[in-house]
């Protein structure tokens, strides 16, 4: 995948940036060096690509998005669309470090506990309305501990909030929490407005239906089924920005309908869902467009195989480990995902931070895991069969099921029986969530940081009646330890080392098989510039993004 | 055997068709003494690849031993479906057309209900909300096609009543039961043979439209699995769709001859209106 | 007609609209059994949707949808939402399904009723010309063909069909019911229109054209045997006119009573058939509703299509009863 057009990166855009990296590799929370692409506006001018104003950008929205609201609804397509209306404090970089948006800068004191944010002076809600240090207290406090349990379980640990003016705020934690920045940034934090939002449902809240934010696109018009059109927002607060007229969403059920339309260019720009895997290598090949795997480095979606480790003999980890090595990872990824993602390594994707590149799965070898599992005492009956498991294939399209019959199919060559018990997915979150299973698949996004994302699905006091969750009964005392101690650790390197730990015990334990780490191509003309320019993907504000 | 032919030359090369899909089935696992399951190569290869004679699909599966172990797969569907909507239509068809009156009209209304709303819409609901396995397949499929044998049991049975033998049997205080089971129905089951031919026909293809739309099940395979596995690649490897289809064809081109041939051969009473 | 009849009419109509509120009805039933016979409850179908799962909100989706009342109750409060044609709302598109159906009811209509049409007008015309001489060549030819089309499944034929004239030879468009990026109007739109329709309208009609042509034929060598055909001849009325005026007018009758009946298969077919061409119609909003496993809404179309298939019975019945001399006022 050397091909995904490196010319994306060099032609960067960023302007406003180096406050913040200052202010964090002070803090020490970002331990990476600066990312070598990013470029200066005036260098990129120098290089001959001056940004160009006007023009409509036409894009796909697949599935149509039930409300277009944050918070509301925290699926793909709606984040993509509201990305444009609404802004967070600061974005990700695609190695995850911090890039300001509304947040010019901010600092951290020695104790790590108090959070110092300055924001911009001059942004203002498309209907007017500054924005200030209340809305930002407001949408972490009230909009967002309501409507996300990922910001609750961070935004828990604030003990108070406070505005010493109108374009500060300062949080103020319990106890220090090293990963407490990552329940800010991109979509997983954007500020609302207070005066439209200060109200007790939330969800139902007519506001919902005409979104007002801070971004450079607002929204004009939604029918239903067929587009969603945002119009350049005049006084944004970057001046000359964003550099489009307007950005329509079109919403086209038809996947080849989809595909055709990005194939004659009145689409210019595609990704997510919108097309098909198998379509990748078919637009790779077309000369008017770019295709790129990056911008999910945020969401870092990781694929496994989820194992009720209650069950014998999956609580054995040489059967887990064994069940590893029956499949071949580069299969997977090239003929089901058409190359569309990175084998997995361990329980972290590559970007995530605090990432072990030392870590390695045990490799593909059906001798060995033959070997390992006659030396656990299941050896095969007459024909061959060393035990039969129970599956339940994700229910979430056809790439998942056929993933599950790939799974059948490679362990019936180390002699495990596998039967498939078909479920919606209701029904698939719901037997998860009552431990009625034995093995599954899954996919979890982990946001940046080690202790966010992942956690959850590791520590024995998660091993709840509750989907998306430590369902498969996993204990590991050491593990536990590691992660609360990380959690907690200040120095980068002292938590590099206890997370190292974690991921090394998690490969040896195996309480998931590692699969992939996806990522979702985005499709655009070639004449669509800064497309995807951080972690985010085209879920960005997309104000530096030109037509040519 | 030879006029046998030339009179009935559709039952014989229905039948000829048929004997040939279940010898297929049969030797399957000496043809293909391997899972059907098993990913024997590259994926996407086309017909005619070495080792793989009808290709192979999305994972690398064969196609033609899928094709051969899906035959009695598919084959049980349409028998076993068909053999429980026999028995459904030609109880409550028995009961309306020996008991009458009120009976016979709440049946047939029921019959008629089935008849008109739009069954393979209902079958789909059935199987979606069940969830996707043989045994819903099965049931689902017998409760859409139960009807027509109703109807045809019924109109068999309210004409036979009126035939002397029975009267005779009724005066001479033959218990209901006999009546229907020993005088009744004999003669009422040619036509249901006939009909039966034609519901294995339509089993076959109703399981091949509920895999086409995904609602197959996943641990068996058959040839309606197959076709909608390639739903999704036709474009890239339409055999892996096209070439059960045609397996498919044949079948059910086999078994209506089949029951052509028995109807002119058997000459039952059977209405136009009842056939599928 | 006899004035007896024309007395008789609207009892008769009226009988029938009862009997079609009574189906109706009985879908209703059906339909609520069958959200009650699904593994889990809605609620949890919405929250595994929504990736929430938390006992709270759980909670608050089942008083929402008054899942903690009893069946009974429920089964009211149902029939009086559908009564006042209130179908619920799509938890996945967060719209009521009523507008839902009734955006995408058109194009099904078109797509089934051009496709019924031409079946009837191909699957009468063949029959005729098949019955002319059984057992000739024309007759083996015709009735051959429709035995094969008769066997093959729908989707094959579709599935067939996008491989030669779309992706070979590139002749027709394959997907969709209009060019999506250029807004057409008039008789460009139209024409855009028809020729998205061409391959799924012959792959529909193709199958329902098989059944008319083997009953059309089955009663026209039937008919011909009935004395008033004698009747006619002996008067010297042609040929022509024999078969496509006398015999015609009475074979047709059971091919209009089918055509009723097999209005429920058509909407069947048009699930397929719209999957394979991604028809923006009701059938493709089945096969998006199934994938998604949008129970609430596969109940309403189920509910909806059928009651345009009763509507279409009913019609069918009428002009059965209006024209067929053998039917007797009851």
């Amino acid at each position: 995948m050397s091909d995904f057009d490196p010319m994306r990166d060099s032609t960067h855009v960023r302007s406003y940036r180096s406050p913040s990296r200052r202010a964090l590799l002070k803090a020490g929370v970002a331990a990476a060096a600066t990312a070598p692409f990013l470029m200066r506006i005036d260098e990129a001018i120098a290089q001959g690509i001056t940004p160009k104003r006007g023009g409509t950008l036409t894009s796909l929205l697949t599935p149509e998005p039930p409300v277009l609201m944050i918070g509301v609804n925290a699926q793909g397509p709606t984040l993509t669309a509201v990305s444009k209306i609404f802004q967070p404090l600061f974005t990700y970089t695609p190695t995850l470090d911090f890039e300001p948006v509304l947040a010019k800068s901010w600092t951290i004191s020695d104790d790590k506990k108090v959070y110092t944010f300055h924001l911009q002076e001059n942004v203002k809600f498309h209907d007017g309305q500054p924005m200030t240090a209340d809305d930002v207290i407001f949408s972490a406090m009230k909009f967002w501990m309501t409507l996300s349990l990922r910001a609750r379980i961070i935004f828990a640990r604030i003990e108070k909030a406070e505005a010493p003016d109108p374009h500060t705020v300062v949080f103020t934690l319990k106890e220090p929490f090293a990963p407490f920045l990552y329940g800010f940034g991109g979509t997983g934090f954007m500020i609302v407005p207070k005066h439209l939002y200060d109200v007790a449902d939330l969800r139902n809240n007519p506001n919902n239906a005409k979104p007002v934010g801070t971004g450079p696109f607002k929204f004009v018009e939604w029918q239903r089924g067929s587009f969603i059109r945002l119009r350049r927002n005049e006084e944004y607060w970057k001046p000359n920005q964003p550099y489009l007229d307007e950005i329509v969403y079109r919403i086209v059920p038809d996947s080849q309908s989809r595909a055709l339309a990005l194939q004659s260019g009145q689409v210019q720009l595609a990704g997510g869902n919108d097309i098909e895997p198998f379509d990748l290598p078919r637009f790779q090949a077309q000369p008017n467009l770019s295709v790129t795997l990056k911008g999910w480095e945020y969401y870092g979606p990781l694929a496994w195989i989820d194992i009720n480790k209650r069950v014998k003999p999956l609580d054995d980890a040489r059967v887990r480990r064994a069940m590893s090595m029956a499949l071949d990872r580069n299969f997977i990824l090239q003929k089901l995902w058409f190359g569309s993602g990175k084998v997995a390594t361990g329980p972290l994707c590559e970007t995530t931070k605090f990432y072990d590149a030392s870590v390695k799965l045990p490799p593909f070898d059906l001798a060995a895991a033959n070997k390992l599992l006659d030396e656990a005492g299941h050896k095969p009956d007459a024909s061959g069969v060393r035990f039969t498991i129970r599956h339940l294939p994700l229910p979430y399209g056809e790439v998942w099921t056929r993933l599950s019959e790939y799974f059948r199919a490679s362990m019936q060559k180390i002699g495990i029986n596998v039967t498939m018990e078909t479920t919606d997915a209701g029904s698939h979150s719901a037997r998860m969530a009552k431990w009625d299973y034995e093995t599954s698949i899954n996919y979890i996004y982990q946001v940046g940081d080690a202790n966010i994302g992942m956690e959850q699905y590791f520590t024995s006091e998660n091993i709840k009646n509750v989907a998306f969750n430590n369902v498969g009964g996993y204990s590991n005392p050491r593990v536990d330890e590691l992660l609360a101690k990380s959690r907690y650790a200040i120095d980068p390197v002292e938590r590099q080392k206890l997370l190292s730990e974690f991921q090394r015990i998690a490969v040896d334990d195996m309480p998931y098989i590692y699969l992939l780490q996806m990522s979702f191509p985005t499709y655009y003309a070639k004449r669509l510039n800064n497309t995807v320019t951080t972690a985010m993907g085209i879920a960005d504000d997309f104000d530096d993004v030109f037509l040519a | 055997m030879r006029s046998f032919i030339r009179r009935y030359p559709r039952m014989v090369i229905g039948a000829s068709i048929i004997l040939a899909v279940i010898c297929l089935a049969i030797a399957a696992p000496i043809l293909f003494p391997f899972s059907p399951w098993e990913m024997r190569g590259a994926p996407f290869e086309p017909p005619g690849s070495p080792g793989f004679i009808l290709g192979s699909d999305a994972l690398g599966r064969d196609i033609a031993a899928g094709l051969a172990h899906g035959t009695w797969v598919s084959l049980l569907i349409g028998g076993v479906s068909t053999l429980a909507s026999l028995g459904i239509g030609i109880s409550l068809g028995a009961l309306a057309g020996y008991v009458g009156g009120r009976v016979d009209d709440a049946v047939m209304r029921f019959a008629e209900f089935f008849q008109t709303i739009p069954s393979f819409l209902l079958a789909i609901l059935l199987v979606a909300i069940f969830r996707p396995s043989i045994f819903s397949i099965i049931t689902a499929i017998a409760l859409v096609s139960w009807p027509p044998v109703a109807r045809v049991v019924r109109a068999e049975f309210l004409s036979l009543r009126k035939r002397e033998f029975v009267q005779a049997a009724e005066v001479l205080g033959v218990s209901h039961f006999r009546i229907v089971w020993q005088t009744l129905l004999p003669n009422a089951l040619p036509p249901v043979i006939v009909l039966g031919s034609l519901m294995v026909a339509n089993a076959v293809l109703t399981e091949s439209a509920l895999s086409f739309l995904g609602l197959g099940d996943a641990n068996w395979m058959s040839w309606g699995f197959l076709v909608g596995s390639g739903r999704s690649v036709i474009r890239i490897g339409w055999w892996i769709s096209v070439l059960p289809g045609v397996a498919i064809v044949i079948t059910v081109l086999g078994l209506n001859l089949l029951g052509e041939g028995l109807q002119t051969w058997l000459n039952p009473r059977l209405s136009k209106r009842d056939l599928p | 007609m006899s004035s007896n009849r024309l007395q008789a009419m609207p009892r008769l109509i009226g009988w029938r609209v009862l009997k079609m509120a009574a189906m109706v009805l009985a879908i209703v039933v059906v339909n609520f059994l069958l959200i009650h016979a699904a593994p889990g409850d809605p609620a949890s179908a919405i929250a595994g949707q929504s990736g929430q799962a938390d006992a709270e909100f759980m909670r608050q989706l089942r008083e929402q949808f008054g899942l903690d009342k009893p069946l009974p109750l429920q089964l009211w409060i149902y029939i009086e939402r559908v009564l006042t044609l209130d179908l619920g709302v799509s938890h996945r598109l967060q719209r009521p399904i009523l507008t839902v159906i009734f955006e995408r009811l058109p194009a099904t209509l078109l797509l089934t009723g051009t496709a019924f049409l031409i079946a009837l007008a191909s699957g009468v015309a063949l029959g005729v010309r098949a019955a002319r001489k059984p057992g000739g060549i024309a007759d083996t030819l015709i009735m051959g063909g429709s035995l094969f089309f008769y066997a093959t499944p729908l989707f094959l034929v579709g599935i067939v069909l996008v491989l030669v004239f779309g992706v070979w030879l590139n002749w027709l468009p394959t997907f969709g019911m209009e060019t999506v990026d250029m807004p057409l109007q008039g008789i460009a739109r139209a024409t855009d229109i028809a020729r998205h329709a061409v391959l799924p309208v012959i792959t529909l009609a193709v199958f329902y054209s098989a059944v008319y042509v083997r009953l059309t034929r089955a009663s026209m060598v039937e008919v011909s045997s009935y004395p008033f055909i004698k009747t006619a001849r002996a008067k010297g009325a042609s040929e022509t006119r024999i078969r496509w005026v006398h015999m015609l007018r009475n074979a047709l009758l059971p091919v209009i009573t089918l055509a009723g009946i097999q209005a429920g298969h058509l909407v069947g077919g048009s699930i397929l058939v719209e999957t394979v061409f991604a028809w923006p119609g009701i059938g493709s909003l089945a096969f998006e509703a199934l994938l998604a496993r949008d129970y609430d809404l596969l109940l309403g179309i189920f509910l909806c299509t059928s009651v345009v298939v009763l509507t279409f019975n009913l019609l069918t019945d009428l002009v059965y009863l209006a024209f067929d001399p053998r039917v007797q006022a009851l």
